[in-house]
C-alpha cells in the first residue's frame, strides 16, 4: 500500500504537468492473434501470460505511459465457473502488465454485465462487493491507478467508483459510453455524467468506447463544459462492422490521431484508444502528445444535482422541490410507510413528476420506523420510476448517509443547520458522497428572529463547508418561514433574509413556504401569494404541493416574468383557456389522483349510468365520482356488498365465458379500486374487516410482476387484505413474513422455466419451516400439472381464478 | 420501420376476436404511440461457422454446442450460422414500470405493445440479413431462440456473451437467464448454401403455433386462425 501511495503521486503529478496516455484494445489484439470469442479473456493471463505481456509491451513500446491490466471482465459472477479466484486473475493481470515495463499500471474495472435493481436483479450492494473484491486484488498486486470503464449505468459506476474509493487509496479514473444520442444505454447525457462523476470524487471523468472519435467530439466538448477534473478519452477506431465472423472498425491511425489532435485542442488531457486501435494507433498519439502544452479550460460553475439520467441545474431558473412524500399531516402516506406499501408513495413520486416538479423531497421520519432502512427502500424504489433528482430529507444523520449512499445520483440532502454538532455530522456525509446541502437558518440559540441574525448564521454554515472542502455552490440556504398566524411580525424577514444571502453571499435559496398560512384558513391563496413574494426576493427553489394548482399557477408565471419560459411559450400553452373563476386549469395531469385539488376537474358521470354500469363498463372516474355520492347515503358494506361485489362477479364470469377480454377486466378492476380508495379515505378511524390475508410475490430471480399485480388488485377488490412482497423476492423474505404475518395463503408467481425452480425452492423452505399455509401459482410457464409438480396446492390460470381460488379458501 | 402490429398486441392481450370498445380501441393507439416514442431498438449480430460436435453443433471457435434434437433439425444442412440479439432499451421497461403502480391496464398494453414491437424489431434485422446473405448467394433459415422447443434457456448468458451485447446494444442476461432491457431477444439463424426457393418458414414461437409442443399457451393461436 505504501508503495502505491508514492506512485499514485507520480500518476497524477504527470497529469498536473502534461499529458497521459494510456494504451489502446486488448481485445482487438487478442483476436488478431487468434483468440476466439468465447473464452474470458482475463483467464489468459493465467494460461498464456506471455501472450497478453507481449501485448502490452507493444503499447509500451508505442510510448504508452498507462498499460490497462487486462482485469476488465475479472469479477467473481464472471470467473464463477472459470475454476479461478478474482484474486488470482487479477493478480496475474497487474503482473502481466508490470512483466512489461509500463510506467504506470491501471487496474481496469468493466461492467459487471448485470443490470442494477430495481431494472435488474444485481443489487447495489452486491454491485459493490464484486468491485471491492477486484479492487483489493489490484492494490494488493500493485496497481497504481483503478480506471473504470466502458460503463453505461452511472449507478454501477456509482459501486465501483465507492469500492475503489473506500477499499484504497488509488486515484481512480473513470469512464462512460455514450451512443449516438449523446447518451448511455441507460440514458445518462454528457452534463449529468460530469456532475455525478465529479461528486463522486474520481479523478478524471470521460468516455470510451461507444463510436468513434469523430462522433464522440459533442460529448467530449459537452464534457469539459462541466468536468472540473481532466477529461480522458477512449474512442473506438471507427464504428464496428462484421466481416466475415470478425468484427472490423473503419478508421485509420491518421484519421484517429487527427480526431484526437482536435479533442487536444479543447483540452482534453488523458486519450488512448479502444476497440479496434493498435499500437499503431498509439504510436501516432504518442507523436501528438510530444512537445505539445495542455489547454486550459475553465468549466462552468454550476449548481446541479442529478439522478441517474437526468441533471437539474439550479442557476438562471425556479426549480420546484415537490414535498408530498413526507408523513407530517398525512395519515394515508404514514399508514404506507407503516405497513411497507410502496405503491402509494410510487403513486406520489409519479404524480409529483407528471405535474411539474423539478426534484422530489424524501421525507421518511415516523418515530416507530428503522429511519435509515426505511430510507434508503423507498429511494431505490422512487428512484426507479422517476428521472428527477431526489432531495434527502431527514433529521437523522444516519439515515441521510443510508439514503445518498444507495441514491444513483447527486441528491439534495436536507439539511445542515448551524449547530456544530450538525455540521460535524453532516459535512463529512456531503463531501464524501458529493451532495448539494440545504443549510437552515438555525443554531444552538433556535431560530433568531431578524434576518441579519439569519444571515450570520448562513455566512458561518457557509465558511464551515468551505473548510470541508465542499465547494460552495453546492451550498444551498433555507432561510425558514414562521407562521403569519403565531410570528407575523417574522414573515417579512425571512424575505430580507433571502436577500442578504442572495446579495452577500450568491447562494441559492430554498423555502419551504406553505408553513406560513398555518391555522389560517384558504390555505393556498396564502401560500401562494407569500410564494410570489418570495420569488420577488430571489428565491430559486421553493419546496411546495406540486399538485397545487393555485402554487403552480405561481410558478407558472413567475416564470414568465423572470424570463425563464421564453417566449411565455409554456405559459401560452398551458393557460391560454384560463378563465379567472373557472375551474382550475392548470394540469390535473394524466397520472392525477384525483385528490382534491384536481378532482372538480372530473366530468360527470353520464346520466343513467348506475355505480353498477360504471364499474362493468371500466369507467374508473365516474365510478369514483358515483361512490362519492352514494357514501352520503350508504354504508362502505352495503356499496361493497351490493355494487362492487356483484359487478365484479359479472364481470369475471363474462371473462372466464370469453365474452371479454383481459384489459377490459382489468379496467372494471381498476374502476373498483378507485372506488374503494375513495371509501378507505372517508373511513375514519374503524378499519373495515378483512376477509383474510394473502401473500403474493414474484420468486427470487424473475421479474415478470405484471401478472401478479393484476392479482393483488383483484383479490383487493374483493376485499381481500394482500401483502405484497413484490417481484425477485429471496426465499427466506417469503417464509420470514408468511410465518411473521400468521398467512394462510400465499400465492407465488413465475414467468421463465428458469425460475420455476426458485418457485418449488420457495415452496419446499415454507414446507420445512412448518408454515401451514396453503400456496397457489401462476404465470405463463405453469400449468395444472406443473404446478402440481413443484409442490403448489393450487394452480391460479389468470386472475379470476385466483379470486375463485381464495374465496374457496376462505370458506365463502 | 419496425412497427407494431395491433392486432399482434391484441392477441399478447388474450384478444380472441371479443368486440374491442372503441374506447379502448383508442386506448391501445395511444399506448402504441407512447410505445414507439420510448423504444430505442438496438441490434448485432455475427456469423460463426458451425461444425458437428459431441454435445449436438458446435460454433467453431467459440466452445458452445447447441443441444437438442429441435435446433439440429432447424440448422440442418447449415455449415454456418448467425447469431442476433435485439432490445428495445431500458426506457421501455421504465416506461411500462412507470404505469404499473398508477394504470395497471396501460402497463399491460405497453406491454403488449412492446412484444409485438421487439418481434418487429428482429423481423426487419433479418430482412436485411437474409438479403446480405442473398446478395452473397447463401440462403438464411428463420430464428430460432433458446426456450423454443428443446433448446435450453440456459445457453442465453452464452449468446450474449458472444456477441458481446452489454457493450455492444446495453443487453445484459440475468443470473436467471432473463434478458435485460425486458423487450429483448436473442435468436440463431442457419446460413444455408443456396437461397431458398419459395418463401422462408418462421420457426419457433411466435407464428407458427401449430408445430409448437407448448399445447397450453397463452398466446396460442386458435386452429382456425393459422
Amino acid at each position: 500500500m505504501k508503495d502505491s501511495s508514492t506512485r499514485v503521486h507520480a500518476v497524477l503529478e504527470e497529469l498536473r504537468e502534461g499529458f497521459l496516455l494510456f494504451d489502446g484494445a486488448m481485445g482487438t489484439m487478442l483476436q488478431q492473434r487468434g483468440v476466439g470469442p468465447g473464452q474470458l479473456p482475463e483467464l489468459l493471463n493465467l494460461s498464456d501470460p506471455e501472450l497478453v505481456t507481449d501485448i502490452h509491451r507493444e503499447y509500451v513500446a508505442a510510448g504508452c505511459q498507462v498499460i490497462t491490466a487486462n482485469t476488465f471482465g475479472a469479477n467473481a459472477l464472471k470467473l464463477a465457473d472459470s475454476g479461478y479466484t478474482v484474486d488470482q486473475v487479477v493478480s496475474a493481470g497487474i503482473a502481466c502488465a508490470k512483466a512489461a515495463g509500463a510506467p504506470y499500471v491501471a487496474l481496469d474495472l468493466g461492467p459487471t454485465g448485470q443490470l442494477l435493481q430495481p431494472m435488474g436483479t444485481l443489487s447495489f450492494e452486491e454491485a459493490y462487493q464484486l468491485y471491492a473484491e477486484q479492487v483489493t486484488a489490484g492494490l494488493e498486486a500493485g496497481a497504481d491507478l483503478i480506471l473504470i470503464e466502458t460503463i453505461s449505468d452511472l449507478y454501477e459506476a456509482k459501486a465501483a467508483i465507492l469500492a475503489a474509493r473506500e477499499q484504497s487509496d488509488l486515484p481512480v479514473f473513470c469512464t462512460l459510453t455514450f451512443e449516438e444520442g449523446q447518451r448511455t444505454f441507460i440514458g445518462a447525457d454528457p452534463l449529468t455524467a460530469a456532475v455525478a462523476l465529479n461528486a463522486w470524487g474520481v479523478d478524471a471523468l470521460g468516455v470510451n468506447c461507444s463510436l468513434g472519435p469523430n462522433e464522440l467530439l459533442p460529448v467530449v466538448e459537452s464534457l469539459l463544459e462541466y468536468a472540473k477534473i481532466p477529461v480522458m478519452v477512449q474512442a473506438n477506431a471507427g464504428l464496428p462492422r462484421e466481416e466475415a465472423g470478425r468484427t472490423v472498425y473503419d478508421i485509420s491511425p491518421e484519421s484517429y490521431a487527427a480526431a484526437v489532435e482536435r479533442m487536444l485542442d479543447t483540452g482534453v488531457r488523458i486519450v488512448g484508444g479502444c476497440c479496434g486501435t493498435t499500437p499503431v494507433y498509439m504510436k501516432r498519439l504518442h507523436e501528438l502528445l510530444e512537445g505539445r502544452k495542455p489547454v486550459a479550460v475553465t468549466p462552468r460553475r454550476i449548481t446541479a444535482c442529478c439522478s441517474g439520467t437526468t441533471a437539474r441545474v439550479l442557476d438562471g431558473r425556479i426549480s420546484v422541490i415537490g414535498e408530498r412524500i413526507n408523513p407530517t399531516g398525512k395519515k394515508r402516506l404514514k399508514e404506507a410507510l407503516r405497513e411497507g406499501r410502496m405503491d402509494y408513495i410510487i403513486g406520489e413520486a409519479i404524480d409529483q413528476t407528471a405535474a411539474g416538479a423539478d426534484l422530489l423531497d424524501i421525507n421518511v421520519g415516523l418515530p416507530e420506523l428503522d429511519e435509515p432502512r426505511m430510507l434508503a427502500g423507498v429511494i431505490r424504489e422512487v428512484q426507479g420510476v422517476t428521472a428527477l433528482p431526489l432531495q434527502i430529507d431527514s433529521s437523522d444523520p444516519a439515515a441521510i448517509e443510508a439514503g445518498v449512499r444507495c441514491y444513483c445520483g447527486k441528491p439534495v440532502i436536507n439539511s445542515v443547520n448551524g449547530k456544530k454538532e450538525s455540521m460535524e455530522q453532516i459535512f463529512p456525509i456531503v463531501k464524501k458522497y458529493g451532495a448539494l446541502v440545504v443549510g437552515l437558518t438555525l443554531d444552538e440559540g433556535g431560530i433568531p428572529p431578524t434576518a441579519e441574525e439569519r444571515f450570520a448564521i448562513a455566512k458561518r454554515i457557509w465558511e464551515t463547508a468551505k473548510a470541508y472542502g465542499i465547494p460552495e455552490e453546492d451550498l444551498l440556504i433555507d432561510c425558514l418561514v414562521l407562521t403569519a398566524s403565531a410570528q407575523q411580525d417574522q414573515v417579512l424577514e425571512t424575505l430580507k433574509a433571502i436577500k442578504l444571502v442572495k446579495s452577500r453571499l450568491g447562494l441559492k435559496t430554498v423555502l419551504g413556504v406553505s408553513n406560513v398560512s398555518f391555522g389560517l384558513p384558504a390555505r393556498p391563496l396564502l401560500n401562494s401569494v407569500y410564494l410570489a413574494a418570495a420569488f420577488g426576493a430571489g428565491l430559486d427553489a421553493p419546496i411546495l404541493n406540486p399538485l397545487s394548482p393555485d402554487m403552480m399557477r405561481v410558478v407558472d408565471t413567475f416564470r414568465v416574468l423572470n424570463g425563464e419560459d421564453r417566449d411565455a411559450a409554456a405559459y401560452i400553452e398551458r393557460y391560454a383557456d384560463f378563465q379567472t373563476d373557472g375551474p382550475a386549469a392548470a394540469p390535473p395531469t394524466a397520472f392525477s389522483d384525483g385528490s382534491q385539488d384536481t378532482a372538480a376537474a372530473f366530468p360527470g358521470p353520464p346520466a343513467g349510468l348506475t355505480l353498477y354500469d360504471c364499474i362493468v363498463q371500466g369507467r374508473k372516474d365516474e365510478a369514483g365520482e358515483k361512490v362519492k355520492a352514494l357514501l352520503q347515503e350508504q354504508s362502505a358494506l352495503q356499496i361493497i356488498d351490493e355494487q362492487f361485489v356483484p359487478a365484479l362477479d359479472y364481470v369475471g364470469d363474462r371473462f372466464e365465458k370469453g365474452k371479454i377480454f383481459l384489459p377490459q377486466l382489468m379496467q372494471s378492476a381498476q374502476a373498483v379500486k378507485t372506488a374503494f380508495a375513495i371509501i378507505k379515505e372517508a373511513q375514519t378511524g374503524e378499519k373495515q374487516a378483512a376477509k383474510g390475508k394473502i401473500l403474493l410475490a414474484t420468486v427470487q430471480g424473475d421479474i415478470h410482476d405484471i401478472g401478479k399485480n393484476i392479482v393483488k388488485m383483484m383479490l383487493e377488490n374483493y376485499g381481500y387484505d394482500v401483502v405484497d412482497l413484490g417481484k425477485d423476492v429471496p426465499v427466506e423474505q417469503v417464509v420470514e413474513e408468511t410465518l411473521r404475518q400468521d398467512i394462510r395463503l400465499v400465492g407465488l408467481s413465475a414467468l421463465m422455466t428458469t425460475t420455476v425452480k426458485n418457485m418449488q425452492e420457495t415452496i419446499e423452505a415454507l414446507r420445512r419451516a412448518g408454515a401451514g399455509c396453503k400456496v397457489m401459482v401462476g404465470g405463463a410457464v405453469l400449468n395444472e400439472e406443473y404446478a402440481k409438480m413443484v409442490g403448489a396446492d393450487y394452480y391460479a390460470k389468470d386472475a379470476q381464478a385466483s379470486v375463485r381460488i381464495a374465496a374457496a379458501f376462505f370458506g365463502e | 420501420m419496425a412497427a407494431i402490429d395491433k392486432s399482434e398486441a391484441l392477441r399478447y392481450l388474450g384478444h380472441r376476436g371479443q368486440d374491442v370498445p372503441a374506447d379502448l380501441s383508442a386506448l391501445i393507439d395511444d399506448c402504441m404511440e407512447q410505445c414507439m416514442a420510448a423504444a430505442r431498438p438496438r441490434q448485432v449480430s455475427r456469423r460463426f461457422d458451425l461444425s458437428a460436435g459431441m454435445d449436438g453443433l458446435e460454433l467453431v471457435g467459440t466452445g458452445l454446442s447447441l443441444p437438442g434434437r429441435d435446433i439440429a433439425a432447424h440448422l440442418a444442412g447449415c455449415s454456418a450460422c448467425l447469431l442476433m440479439a435485439a432490445t428495445l432499451g431500458v426506457d421501455m421497461d421504465n416506461l411500462i414500470k412507470r404505469y404499473e403502480s398508477v394504470d395497471l391496464t396501460r402497463s399491460l398494453i405497453l406491454d403488449a405493445c412492446a412484444a409485438s414491437l421487439i418481434e418487429s424489431v428482429c423481423d426487419e434485422a433479418e430482412a436485411a440479413l437474409r438479403q446480405q446473405a442473398e446478395g452473397e448467394g447463401k440462403g438464411l433459415t428463420g430464428r430460432y431462440s433458446p426456450g423454443y422447443g428443446d433448446l435450453p434457456l440456459e445457453l442465453q448468458p452464452r449468446f450474449t456473451a458472444l456477441l458481446d451485447t452489454v457493450r455492444r446494444i446495453g443487453l445484459c442476461c440475468s443470473r436467471t437467464d432473463i434478458l435485460l432491457p425486458r423487450k429483448s431477444v436473442t435468436a440463431i439463424m442457419g446460413i444455408t448454401d443456396r437461397p431458398p426457393a419459395g418463401p422462408s418458414v418462421r420457426q419457433g414461437c411466435g407464428r407458427n403455433c401449430a408445430d409448437c409442443k407448448l399445447t397450453d399457451c397463452y398466446y396460442r393461436k386458435e386452429e382456425a386462425h393459422i
